[in-house]
């Protein structure tokens, strides 16, 4: 596909998703219209704007985070089923809020808090394991340290749900992913984080490239490698602590994503990387209005993202090369 | 230009790698770094290039130290030994080469793009600019990396085996591809294991052991049995054509067999030396002219007592003859032609005659080989009557088994 082609596209599926994700739910479309022709009620400002326009934000900020994460991350690691979880900031962040809810501290804002921290501290740790290791490839030591330090912390986590058995729905709600009613104040915490993420792996996407060849190639054309590496995990790092302290964890995004788009516009980054944030800014928000009007109550977006990860994965098996 | 290394000491982990490796390249030369694996020819490209700090000593390019990362991305063209199957367009990997000219922004101009293609168009892949690099095959992968290198428009190309798992034809083309840029004022380092393609490229050769350089020089100065023997630890035989090698590995045999001695030339004793070689038996072969092709094979399977090449057999050559007949379990003497410069080797088979350890070949009449005379005639009579004598090379086997009993 013409990256042009691809783009215009992609812009046009952002403009339906956009009047999906604001128009879709009670009142319908005439609550949208209202707000965009100037005369709407109270009703109608709050459902559209307070409603469903962070709600339509969140989506976009948790999609494009992990999906251009994940993409990062396919590069550094070299291995198609790296993913924006690979550091273990799911894990830390997971923990995080099974602490804050089994502590009872019950704001919302310490849960956020506690899990945007624990993620952050996570992939410091996974990254200070996995560099400092007598392994070879350092690259290697860091996903095999995320590896092992994601699962320690699924038990921990576990753990402390159980023992915090009354208000263990929500953590566990919260772990399947969700975008149900973010605060306005949460999207403007997120949303300079991810622009400024999102900036740095676009003007660095050239660097990714050189990765794909392997680090010493990398370093030969003059790149930094060891610095770049760094950066980009506390990039990485950012962007998916942020989005998972906020959304939870919302799975497999940042694999269908960027493979979807290798597979229309190549491995290029400077092609690939704005091309697959648009496709999940598109994505996100249509799999959160599913979410929303599939059941009287509301469906985990992590669940239905994971329900398409499956089948997703078995036909990157069957495809000759991922 | 000129690329100077002095007295580099780089140790990993508890090991010194290079040992006080001095040496300096300048413009056209292709120095070729042959050595055995672990001695040191990776770590001392990649210490040229600055990815690793020497513990002492320097690396200077026209008497300056190489700065940043991105100045030696400027000026040395460094090709790491293995690439990973990238699913990138041919010219993108090339572009990559375009990374040290690039601003904070990393975007590429037109003058980049022309650059990439111009690299391409050197090693012949410009048509396949858009083609998918991990669907290439070995050979055309390598070339896309050396255009890589040439997009950055290097001083000094550092390749670390650049020939690795391909094919002749291919290790050829890649040859020929660094030399003729190394003719357009460039240098070249090149790591490499095939001694026979180094020493058809190279103008210079640094043999290295144990990172330290053990040999230093013009490939047909510095390429012999003995250089290989102490820096490989290989016994090979080394012929040479024109400015070029060709070595090949000399055979060991297990020791207590029994020796069979032939005395051939012109070829006539090449067939019989690997039957009996393959037999299990240590041969040599004499006396024979350096050059020929029964030295060319007796060299390869064994001892050779040999003459200089169109040269009368001397008295200390024949002496040597004589004395390796007698130690020789049995002797063949081969369907080969005498005149006056090889009669000596006549006398020889007399001699082993009469110890009663000759096999003779008498294929052809002994007139048609006979440029000596009535003399010649005389003896080869004589000889007949004490040796066992075969028609055909094929049957000497079997005259030799028997005569050993």
């Amino acid at each position: 596909m013409r990256f042009g082609a691809a783009i215009t596209t992609l812009l046009a599926l952002n403009i339906l998703a956009l009047m999906l994700s604001l128009g879709v739910g009670s009142g319908g479309y005439d609550y949208l219209f209202q707000v965009i022709s100037g005369n709407a009620d109270d009703t109608a400002m709050k459902i559209v704007l307070d409603y469903r326009l962070p709600r339509y934000l969140m989506a976009i900020i948790a999609g494009a985070s992990l999906s251009a994460s994940g993409c990062a991350m396919q590069a550094l690691f070299r291995n198609p089923l790296a993913e924006p979880y690979v550091l273990g900031v799911a894990s830390g962040a997971s923990v995080g809020a099974a602490l804050s809810v089994a502590l009872s501290m019950e704001t919302i804002y310490s849960r956020i808090g506690l899990a945007f921290f624990s993620a952050l501290l996570t992939a410091y740790v996974v990254y200070l394991i996995g560099s400092s290791s007598k392994f070879r490839d350092q690259t290697y030591a860091i996903l095999l340290a995320g590896v092992a330090i994601a699962s320690f912390f699924s038990g921990l986590t576990s753990v402390l749900i159980y023992f915090s058995a009354q208000s263990m729905h929500k953590v566990v709600f919260w772990l399947m992913g969700s975008f149900s009613n973010p605060f306005i104040e949460e999207v403007f915490f997120a949303l300079p984080i991810t622009i400024a993420g999102l900036a740095y792996l676009l003007i660095t996407s050239w660097n990714l490239n050189a990765l794909l060849l392997g680090d010493e190639h990398a370093a030969a054309v003059g790149i930094n490698v060891e610095r770049f590496r760094k950066s980009l995990i506390a990039v990485v790092a950012l962007l998916t602590s942020t989005t998972v302290a906020i959304s939870g964890v919302i799975g497999f995004v940042g694999i269908i994503v960027p493979h979807t788009m290798r597979i229309l516009v190549g491995e290029e980054h400077q092609k690939l990387l704005p091309s697959t944030i648009l496709l999940s800014t598109a994505f996100m928000p249509v799999i959160d209005v599913v979410a929303r009007i599939s059941t009287s109550g509301e469906l985990p977006v992590g669940a239905i993202t994971a329900m398409l990860g499956g089948p997703f994965f078995l036909y990157l098996l069957m495809r000759r090369s991922v | 230009m000129k690329l100077v290394v002095k007295g580099v000491t780089v140790t990993l982990g508890s090991r010194d790698v290079l040992k006080g490796v001095t040496f300096e390249v300048g413009e056209g030369e292709l120095l070729a770094l042959l050595g055995p694996n672990g001695s040191g020819k990776t770590t001392m490209l990649r210490t040229i290039f600055g990815m690793l700090k020497p513990l002492k000593g320097v690396v200077l390019l026209d008497g300056k130290k190489i700065g940043s990362a991105e100045e030696a991305a400027r000026k040395l063209g460094f090709l790491p030994q293995d690439t990973p199957l990238a699913n990138l367009k041919v010219i993108d990997i090339v572009m990559l080469g375009r990374t040290p000219y690039l601003s904070g922004l990393k975007r590429p101009g037109d003058e980049d793009y022309r650059a990439a293609m111009e690299a391409l168009r050197e090693v012949g892949m410009e048509d396949m600019a858009d083609r998918i690099f991990s669907e290439l095959s070995g050979g055309e992968r390598q070339k896309v990396m050396l255009a890589r290198v040439f997009a950055q428009q290097p001083e000094v190309m550092l390749l670390d085996e650049p020939t690795a798992h391909l094919d002749i034809a291919a290790q050829i083309e890649i040859m020929e591809i660094i030399r003729s840029k190394v003719e357009e004022g460039k240098a070249a380092i090149v790591a490499i294991h095939d001694i026979n393609l180094a020493s058809s490229f190279a103008t210079r050769i640094l043999m290295v052991k144990n990172g330290k350089v053990a040999y230093a020089g013009r490939p047909e100065d510095v390429i012999n049995e003995e250089s290989i023997r102490n820096v490989f630890g290989a016994d090979v035989v080394v012929r040479r054509y024109g400015r070029g090698v060709y070595i090949a590995p000399k055979l060991r045999v297990p020791n207590g067999l029994k020796r069979v001695h032939v005395i051939c030339g012109g070829g006539s004793g090449r067939e019989i030396l690997h039957m009996l070689r393959e037999a299990g038996y240590k041969v040599s072969a004499g006396v024979v002219n350096v050059l020929d092709s029964d030295w060319e094979v007796a060299a390869e399977l064994g001892e050779v007592v040999d003459e200089a090449p169109f040269s009368p057999i001397s008295d200390s050559s024949h002496r040597k003859n004589v004395e390796i007949i007698e130690n020789s379990d049995a002797v063949v003497l081969a369907n080969l032609s005498f005149g006056r410069g090889n009669f000596k080797n006549l006398q020889a088979a007399m001699h082993a005659a009469n110890l009663n350890k000759l096999v003779v070949v008498d294929k052809t009449p002994f007139e048609g080989r006979n440029f000596v005379g009535k003399e010649a005639e005389k003896l080869y009579r004589e000889i007949l009557g004490k040796a066992v004598v075969v028609k055909r090379e094929e049957e000497v086997l079997d005259a030799v088994r028997k005569l050993l009993g």
